[in-house]
């Protein structure tokens, strides 16, 4: 089992004729993923890996019975095809791409959440379920199927944890990269939630870093309603702060960010603290995950 | 990007919102002649992109001009937090009744901008917000609908406001989120709106910070972003594209993501010391990585270089094709030590070996920052470990 892929995932490629989308739907197909269909406006009738490529997202939708998208669009250009996809009905939606302006991602979030789609990113790899399929951009290599869900905000600290579970023999679940970007479709507690109600999840890896405050308030949620293993890592305690600009974020957020705020709200919910990635081979050892 | 003080009031000003008369000065002469038109008393205020400017003495009250030449020398020859001050701005001192605080930004969490206010305003906000929250009002802005005046009037009763002074300043609130749309700023702050004795307001300070992913966008004139990185380190690694950070460790740190970069550091930071941060994003090439090699090697003094990067959207094989081809050209001694893992990473290991790249194959970073430790020993002890920011 898994969390938001499974069986009937059918997924759409938004900029797959591009050097990155063709690429990386190659490596999608490769490892087994049911990519049904491509869009790249004015680009419809072509083919890319074998996949046919729609000029309109409601036209891929109908032909090929998509019900998700993964999307390698340029910056500039993700709201509109964002938008578009949520009009022809697709329910989850990840957001590739880095460096898209943050006015964009609220209203993107916004129509989302009011929509009850499942989007997440920007800036994130997607998501791999082991031996069945991916969305993104995760190296396959790293990873095998198993019991243990990984949640990273981090692309490349999602494939470390992978790889380094995955040498001590122990499978993932489900590895789901949230994004990393100061504002995200999907906050980190919604994705542990969904963690949670998995028959097929036993434990749950929480790779974070320093700023913002997602971890915090998903110590709220383990606290409530967490019964499975949670165990974390926060990266970024060596880290410079960044200049600080204003007094706003610190109004209203307080003293939440730091690495320590970040361990001491998780310690209390109830959550291993790893000091360092390596660590995690032995908690899984010691929690008998596989 | 933060725009400088000066900038950011001279764009308040476009927007209608009050601003003290002022002009901007680089020497003594500027400044007496501004000063002679503006009249004593004058405000100077180093033009600097640091917070906490008045607390680290980065504002001085100028009476007279016998007292200019001193108050000039002084904060053009010092550095506020590590920055120096090259401009100052001469500013009108205006008659003070009482100092509030307004500033808007992005609510992460919820997704939402956030307008905060305070009838306390003033160098101390941070403590009041934590002593006396009463004292703070904040509302968030749904970004489907857009702001409404009758947001700012009711979180301006909130914070028990009289009536006569609302509609002034629910008018500076509705400005105020203006320029943070039109300039796409992710934090638009004034600290502090003063009340004049005549009753009206006046923004005397303006923090402005644009959305960096958003500055192709944005139709108004904005400065190079570039220049004004002091770093000369750091500001290469804009040029090339890539995150830099200057360190005061002396192992040299390539990684292909934020994430990774920080946990490499933590895990160096245990028995070493980083002398940089830097991230490549998704961009790799072999010309990218040729360049990272040669700004981690501006530094002087590394006894060591880490590279630690994934081959998801990157091509590996073509970025340890350029580190080979640095070392090769440089005749560098330094052990390097790479770990790659991911696409085609076979054919990256070989690549990295046929330079002379110590290659490691685990996942684990700590395996390979040991490789490294076991090379390079643990060198200068004494240095500080933290990291500390230029």
């Amino acid at each position: 089992m898994s969390i938001l892929m499974n069986d009937s995932t059918r997924v759409i490629v938004q900029g797959i004729t591009g050097r990155i989308g063709s690429a990386q739907t190659h490596w999608m197909l490769e490892y087994g993923t049911r990519v049904v269909g491509g869009v790249t406006p004015g680009k419809g009738g072509m083919s890319v890996e074998g996949v046919p490529v729609f000029n309109s997202v409601l036209e891929a939708v109908k032909e090929t019975g998509a019900n998700s998208s993964v999307f390698f669009v340029p910056a500039a250009g993700v709201l509109d095809a964002f938008l578009e996809t949520i009009d022809a009905g697709v329910k989850l939606i990840v957001i590739v791409p880095e460096h898209i302006p943050v006015k964009d991602v609220l209203k993107m979030r916004s129509y989302a959440l009011e929509k009850g789609v499942f989007a997440l990113g920007p800036t994130t790899p997607g998501l791999l379920v082991p031996g069945m399929g991916k969305m993104g951009i995760m190296p396959a290599s790293l990873f095998q199927p198993g019991r243990v869900g990984i949640i990273s905000r981090s692309g490349t600290l999602s494939y470390e944890f992978a790889g380094i579970l995955s040498e001590s023999n122990v499978g993932q679940s489900t590895v789901v990269g949230m994004g990393a970007d100061p504002v995200v479709l999907r906050n980190l507690a919604d994705i542990l939630e969904l963690f949670e109600n998995d028959p097929g999840t036993d434990a749950v890896i929480i790779v974070g870093e320093v700023g913002g405050e997602q971890e915090e308030k998903a110590a709220g949620f383990i606290a409530r309603k967490m019964t499975k293993p949670v165990a974390t890592y926060i990266a970024g305690r060596y880290s410079p702060q960044g200049k600080k600009m204003g007094h706003a974020g610190a109004i209203v957020r307080g003293s939440t960010g730091t690495v320590a705020g970040k361990h001491e709200a998780l310690r209390t919910a109830g959550a291993t603290i790893l000091e360092s990635p390596i660590d995690v081979a032995k908690w899984a050892k010691k929690n008998k995950l596989r | 990007m933060r725009l400088h003080e000066y900038e950011a009031l001279d764009i308040f000003e476009q927007n209608r919102i009050p601003v003290p008369r002022r002009e901007l000065v680089s020497d003594i002469h500027e400044a007496l002649r501004v000063a002679a038109e503006i009249g004593y008393p004058v405000i100077l205020k180093a033009q600097v992109l640091v917070g906490g400017r008045g607390l680290a003495g980065g504002i001085r009250t100028v009476e007279n001009p016998d007292q200019m030449e001193e108050a000039v020398d002084e904060l053009l020859m010092r550095e506020v937090k590590g920055m120096p001050v090259r401009k100052v701005l001469v500013c009108e001192k205006v008659d003070i009744a009482r100092e509030l605080y307004l500033g808007m930004t992005i609510d992460g969490y919820s997704g939402k901008p956030v307008i905060v206010a305070s009838t306390e305003g003033g160098v101390l906000i941070e403590e009041t917000a934590k002593a006396m929250p009463e004292k703070i009002a904040a509302i968030h802005i749904e970004p489907s609908f857009g702001y409404y005046p009758y947001q700012a009037r009711g979180l301006l009763r909130m914070l028990g406001i009289e009536q006569k002074m609302i509609t002034a300043w629910s008018d500076i609130i509705g400005q105020l989120y203006h320029i943070a749309i039109r300039y796409e700023a992710l934090i638009a702050e004034i600290n502090p709106l003063v009340v004049l004795s005549n009753g009206g307001l006046m923004a005397v300070d303006a923090v402005l910070e644009v959305d960096d992913s958003a500055l192709s966008r944005i139709r108004f004139p904005l400065p190079d972003r570039v220049d004004r990185i002091e770093n000369p380190l750091e500001r290469r690694g804009r040029e090339i594209g890539v995150t830099y950070v200057d360190l005061d460790g002396d192992i040299g740190l390539i990684s292909s993501g934020a994430g990774l970069g920080m946990a490499s550091m933590d895990i160096i930071g245990q028995k070493m010391k980083p002398a940089n941060f830097l991230e490549t994003g998704g961009g790799i090439t072999a010309d990218l990585l040729y360049r990272c090699m040669e700004l981690i090697m501006m530094k002087p003094n590394l006894r060591g270089i880490f590279i630690n990067v994934y081959g998801g959207i990157n091509p590996i094989h073509e970025g340890a094709k350029g580190v080979i081809r640095y070392m090769q050209e440089h005749n560098l001694r330094i052990p390097v030590v790479a770990k790659a893992l991911g696409n085609r990473q076979e054919e990256t290991w070989e690549i990295f070996k046929s330079g002379g790249v110590h290659v490691v194959t685990e996942a684990a970073t700590e395996k390979a920052v040991e490789v490294l430790y076991k090379l390079v020993g643990p060198g200068d002890k004494k240095a500080g470990r933290k990291a500390n920011k230029k």
